[in-house]
């Protein structure tokens, strides 16, 4: 471990940090946008879910890598490439807990609020969506978690991220450069989800703490 | 007033939930429908918001057909208590009872203050306003479920068992609470429930429901106890609809004995007196007018005849009846209870008025079941003539009208 290359390479590590969480976030944020309306959908209609399920489990055990590549005649060596290879994946963590949420509704609940006079779409976004969320938030923390986690293969394909600490640390036969790579990852991991949770905890101030 | 004309309804499956229902609910009164799961009684109450839709027949609102009205401008006038509450987890208990104003377009201000009013009318302490609906007890969250209800003052309420998952104890209070609010309110109440007791407890009129969506018998609780229509309906009431029956006879026509009644401050002398004079073996010892105790003639044997009652042990007294506002039931169960067979009727303030015997309490019983028979003939009677004879009622009205404006 060579402590003082850290202190020399202040501006790329954060650089790389940055990108990192960059391709992290934003695919799950736009993951979870698509997630919602699929997931709705299959909440309401049965027979919508299990081939909808089939298809998100066959994407999602695609290898990240080999998605990456499959882009590439699309969207060449380019972020865009990672985000959308990215954001199939969160989708898949997401969208069965969108399901799973809007399910959990307690159906005395939706049914007072349809004898409330409710409309189906505001009922929707003001009883049902707002009681799934903690679920919800629950799959945002894992896409983000592991799109952090992914985003790092990218380099393989050239785009910046943490890992280019792994491959460059690899290429010089360097570990230090391997283990600022994983700590940070780690770390920006562990903080993104608490940022979650705080967020949880924010708008659902109702929910039952356990 | 709440009309089924013909109503039923039939699942995709072929289940005949209801079948051709007919059944009125009169304005401001209490209507329970009640019978044993699968029997339609819920499937005809959720018709009335729309929540089902029938299958054939029509349902009138105060006249229009509901089927002809907007579901959600239908449904919020009128108020909805479901089972275990089905309050809103994600919103408050203020926010909660505000449900229907705000969705009427009032400002989240004045339908706030409105939720407290309510929280005030249903019997719940203002600080439980902020709180969230997991933080109540089961008996409270059924409180706010009717404070939501009644929000926005609707004249319709309907009830979906709202009392059965709450325990004994606190369904009791609630109940009474529901009875209370209703003296005030005058809205017109359907009510499902399974429980015979409630209906009968509840309601101004009961409908009993047969399996298959068809009523059994409807009319007044106290009717459904005198004269069952069928050994289906007299299995359901219950095998002691006689004694249960009691408690819609009133006591104040009861005539009371003051004879076997002494004061403690009396001698032994003074009580053996007494039991000779009435010929009866038990006397009721009072203590500043309350009752104490009964002491039978057997225990005065052998007693200085000098010493006073209040030293001479005596019997517990079970309980005692308020005259005139308590039932026959009460004073039955009085005397039941009592081991000279005389039931203590006390005033309002807890001071014996007298004691009535088994003989008294029967003969009442006799005479009041008398009234309600001939109340009942008689409004079966004016029915009769009513739907018999619908045109020839109008022929004298329409030659007075002339008359009046001459």
């Amino acid at each position: 471990m060579t402590w003082s290359w850290i202190g020399s390479n202040g501006p790329l590590i954060w650089q790389l940090t940055r990108e990192n969480m960059y391709l992290g976030i934003v695919p799950a944020l736009i993951g979870l946008v698509i997630a919602l309306p699929i997931g709705i959908m299959a909440a309401r209609w049965r027979w919508f879910y299990p081939p909808t399920l089939t298809a998100i489990n066959v994407i999602y055990a695609i290898p990240s890598l080999a998605l990456f590549i499959a882009l590439i005649p699309a969207f060449g060596l380019t972020d865009t490439n990672v985000v959308i290879a990215l954001t199939v994946f969160s989708l898949c963590v997401i969208m069965p807990n969108v399901v799973t949420g809007v399910r959990s509704v307690p159906d005395n609940v939706r049914q007072a609020a349809t004898a409330m006079g409710y409309g189906p779409l505001r009922r929707l976004v003001t009883v049902e969506l707002p009681l799934a969320a903690p679920v919800i938030i629950g799959g945002l923390r894992v896409g983000v978690v592991s799109g952090i986690s992914l985003a790092s293969v990218g380099q393989l394909i050239g785009v910046s991220s943490l890992g280019y600490l792994f491959i460059d640390g690899l290429q010089r036969s360097f570990p230090t450069e391997i283990y600022v790579g994983l700590v940070l990852i780690i770390v920006l991991a562990l903080a993104c989800d608490l940022i979650l949770v705080a967020f949880r905890r924010a708008v659902t101030p109702w929910a039952v703490r356990t | 007033m709440i009309t089924f004309e013909r109503v039923t309804k039939r699942y995709a499956d072929g289940t005949l939930a209801v079948d051709a229902l007919d059944l009125e609910v009169p304005a401001g009164q209490t209507m329970v429908l009640v019978g044993p799961s699968g029997c339609g009684k819920t499937t005809s109450l959720r018709m009335i918001n729309r929540l089902i839709e029938p299958s054939e027949g029509r349902i009138l609102l105060d006249g229009k057909d509901v089927r002809q009205q907007d579901p959600s401008r239908l449904r919020r006038g009128i108020g909805y208590v479901i089972q275990q509450a089905g309050l809103f987890p994600h919103r408050t208990v203020q926010d909660n009872i505000a449900t229907v104003p705000v969705l009427n377009g009032w400002r989240r201000a004045r339908a706030r203050s409105r939720a407290r009013e309510l929280l005030a009318l249903v019997g719940l302490d203002a600080s439980l306003a902020t709180r969230y609906p997991h933080q109540l007890s089961g008996g409270q969250q059924q409180r706010v479920g009717v404070a939501r209800a009644l929000a926005a003052d609707p004249p319709v309420l309907l009830m979906d068992e709202p009392f059965s998952a709450v325990d004994p104890v606190v369904r009791t209070a609630l109940q009474d609470q529901l009875l209370a609010l209703q003296a005030d309110l005058h809205k017109t109440i359907v009510l499902v429930t399974h429980d015979i007791e409630e209906a009968i407890r509840l309601g101004d009129q009961v409908a009993l429901f047969r399996p298959h969506g068809t009523v059994a018998q409807s009319g007044a609780p106290e009717r459904l106890l005198a004269v069952p229509a069928d050994d289906y309906v007299a299995g359901f009431v219950g095998f002691d609809r006689g004694i249960r029956r009691l408690s819609f006879f009133g006591t104040g026509d009861l005539p009371l004995e003051a004879a076997p009644v002494i004061d403690a401050a009396a001698t032994v002398a003074d009580a053996r007196a007494a039991t000779q004079a009435t010929g009866r073996p038990w006397l009721l010892v009072t203590a500043d007018g309350q009752p104490a105790g009964w002491i039978s003639a057997q225990r005065l044997a052998g007693l200085d005849l000098a010493a006073p009652l209040a030293s001479v042990p005596a019997d517990p007294f079970g309980h005692a009846f308020t005259a005139g506002t308590d039932t026959l039931r009460a004073a039955l169960d009085a005397a039941v209870l009592s081991p000279a067979g005389l039931g203590i009727a006390v005033d309002d303030g807890g001071q014996v008025l007298g004691v009535a015997s088994f003989d008294q309490i029967r003969a009442a019983i006799a005479a009041s079941a008398a009234d309600a028979d001939s109340v009942a003939a008689a409004r079966a009677a004016a029915d009769q003539a009513e739907q018999a004879t619908p045109a020839a009622a109008e022929v004298p009205q329409g030659s007075e009208v002339p008359q009046a404006s001459a």
